[in-house]
């Protein structure tokens, strides 16, 4: 029990904050309110869970605990945690009060008392109470109603009086809850369990008809899944965002990443650009992320100099990005194919990072091949047969009867009147003249 | 965290030292060579300029305006790093890359739908770092943009290549270089239009490529 260090986080405007765009406040206790809450609290517990393993949520208040005692070392000391911790609340956008004590009923206590909030050990917790008001006892109203009665003002009054008096007077479970709250007694809290696959859904209480006006609440929903991949120490090689709207079927964006990712300004980086082409039907009312595979993460070290040891990962962000904006069809590699006939000696395929970033193939010495013009047109362009002499030719090409690409062709290497070099053809099937490539 | 405080404390010293030392600044001059002499000998650093931005103009498509480039793009993507051609008027053609050197596994061809994506690609291209060279055929392009590629070659220490028509020579761009390419019976003149930290106005003749 002495190494228990609990942090109980409150936030007064959950409900209100949760729904990313809302202009007016949302009452945490009426129905609407108190799911809206819940769905949030799930997800800061999630996010939460890579400060502690041992992560619980109050089951009708906006109220999470984080047990630091085992991670406080980790972090740096309990200092140092809760700044990290709040500091990336503050990046959430969620205003919340924190504090720490060595019972969580203790600390979800002091997030309703005033400065000092952080108290570390049980004798100091002791002190603290002394001067409080017994108002912020969590009891029921009928022994409020006793202690007020009773004439006693402060909690330490109460802490004050013998055990056997504050039971006979105000119940056997008012002793259990001081006990708890002075750390005295066994209080256990049920723990919050990291789902296997990631759901999370933000509910914007207006309709958004701009996809920028997505960003906001997109960026706090990475950020909460960050945190959770942090805590399951994962990264995640895709992930879906719905778009619900009222009177539409669900819009669905899949982003796939060529290499595992679990930051969250990088995902929030492809989304920017998938948002940016993209083109609902409808106006958006709430938002769902969700992520169902999960691999083990790829650590790169971050060189501070910022010089390039990481070609790899730069050129997989790079094509993920160009990916996401420009989609799958506009990238291409390209790749030699043993064939003779020009347009298919040439052949673009889906860029493969592996593949990029392997040792070049030194190509193949037993086929020399004539040299070849750089540029091709798609397509071969008929054209009137050359005036001026041909500079070089003709080059003989027949190939493909075999599968219906039959060419028979006589290649010849002609100027035009700019000064270009172009590479034409004679079909000698039909004895007409085609362009098909340019000495660039 | 006291574990980390002597670590840092050395990443200080290390940061203080590269900066006295001057390491810390990338060199303006650094260049890739061109593979010809002539242009090379005419160009500061000896080469085209990494982290900048050179305009070719050439009179017509096909009179040598890839060849001029190839030989620095094999030795950038010999080296390890990315060649992105971004909308090309034409389909590069893997077998006449190969012959010239070009590993086909550093290439990546970006198609795009419009002149705005087209730009939005050159400049994530230029500021990857993975990428040597970044090569875009646009048609018309305003300063402000090329600036804005500048900015991003300047990142990424990359070359980006802008193909503009043979009339952008008559308009100034803040290009650091730019030069105009016209055919000539036995291979192509070059014309030093701009040339930061060098000497423009020079005119070049250089030996025929590739044919």
């Amino acid at each position: 029990m002495s190494q228990e260090l609990w942090l109980c986080i409150r936030f007064p405007q959950l409900a209100t904050e949760a729904l990313a765009l809302a202009t007016t406040s949302v009452d945490g206790h009426s129905a609407g309110g108190l799911l809206i809450q819940r769905a949030a609290l799930e997800r800061l517990a999630a996010w939460a869970y890579q400060w502690s393993s041992l992560i619980s949520c109050a089951p009708c208040e906006p109220l999470l605990w984080l047990e630091l005692g085992a991670s406080r070392t980790l972090f740096g000391g309990h200092a140092a945690l809760l700044a990290r911790i709040e500091a990336g609340l503050l990046q959430l956008g969620y205003s919340h009060v924190c504090a720490l004590a060595a019972s969580p009923t203790a600390a979800a206590l002091l997030t309703r008392a005033d400065e000092p909030r952080c108290v570390l050990t049980k004798s100091q917790l002791r002190q603290r109470f002394a001067s409080l008001g017994l108002d912020l006892l969590e009891l029921p109203a009928a022994t409020h109603s006793a202690l007020q009665a009773s004439g006693l003002r402060r909690i330490g009054q109460l802490l004050d009086l013998p055990a056997a008096a504050i039971a006979r007077r105000f119940g056997p479970e008012t002793v259990l809850y001081l006990q708890r709250l002075c750390a005295q007694a066994s209080d256990p809290r049920p723990a919050w369990r990291a789902p296997d696959t990631y759901g999370a859904r933000c509910e914007f209480g207006v309709e958004v008809h701009s996809t920028t006006a997505l960003l906001f609440p997109l960026q706090r929903l990475l950020l909460e899944f960050q945190g959770y991949l942090y805590a399951r120490d994962c990264s995640v090689p895709r992930f879906t965002l719905e778009f619900e709207h009222y009177r539409h079927p669900v819009s669905r964006v899949t982003i796939g990443l060529c290499a595992p990712a679990r930051d969250a300004q990088q995902l929030l980086g492809l989304a920017r650009e998938r948002l940016h082409a993209l083109q609902l039907p409808a106006p958006v009312s709430a938002l769902r992320l969700q992520a169902l595979e999960f691999s083990s993460p790829q650590i790169v070290q971050q060189d501070l100099f910022g010089s390039d040891t990481q070609p790899l990962q730069s050129l997989q962000r790079l094509l993920d990005r160009l990916h996401a904006r420009l989609g799958p069809d506009s990238l291409h590699s390209l790749q030699l194919q043993a064939d003779y006939r020009p347009e298919r000696s040439s052949r673009c395929i889906a860029p493969d990072p592996a593949r990029m970033s392997s040792s070049p193939q030194a190509p193949a010495p037993d086929e020399p091949m004539p040299e070849r013009p750089c540029w091709l047109l798609p397509e071969p362009r008929c054209i009137e047969a050359p005036s001026e002499p041909l500079l070089r030719g003709p080059e003989r090409i027949e190939s493909g009867w075999w599968d219906q690409g039959d060419v028979q062709r006589d290649y010849y290497i002609a100027r035009s009147g700019e000064g270009a070099q172009l590479w034409v053809f004679r079909d000698r099937r039909d004895g007409r003249w085609y362009l098909q490539g340019l000495w660039a | 965290m006291e574990s980390v405080i002597p670590a840092r404390g050395a990443v200080l010293d290390r940061l203080a030292r590269l900066c006295q030392s001057g390491h810390w600044r990338r060199s303006p001059l650094a260049a890739a060579p061109s593979g010809f002499a002539q242009l090379d000998a005419s160009l500061p650093g000896g080469g085209w300029p990494l982290g900048a931005i050179a305009e070719l103009m050439p009179a017509a498509s096909g009179i040598g305006e890839l060849s001029v480039l190839l030989p620095a793009l094999s030795r950038l993507a010999r080296a390890g790093r990315y060649i992105a051609w971004i909308a090309p008027p034409y389909l590069p053609h893997a077998p006449a890359l190969a012959q010239r050197g070009l590993p086909l596994e550093r290439v990546l061809i970006i198609r795009s739908c419009s002149s705005q994506e087209s730009l939005w690609a050159a400049e994530q291209a230029l500021l990857c770092p993975a990428f040597g060279a970044v090569l875009s055929w646009p048609a018309r392009i305003s300063d402000k943009n090329v600036r804005r590629l500048q900015l991003a070659a300047e990142t990424g220490a990359s070359l980006g290549i802008l193909y503009r028509p043979a009339a952008a020579a008559r308009e100034p761009s803040p290009a650091a270089l730019r030069l105009q390419l016209e055919p000539t019976a036995d291979g192509l003149a070059v014309a030093i239009l701009k040339c930061r930290g060098g000497r423009s106005g020079l005119r070049l003749q250089l030996p025929q490529a590739a044919v």
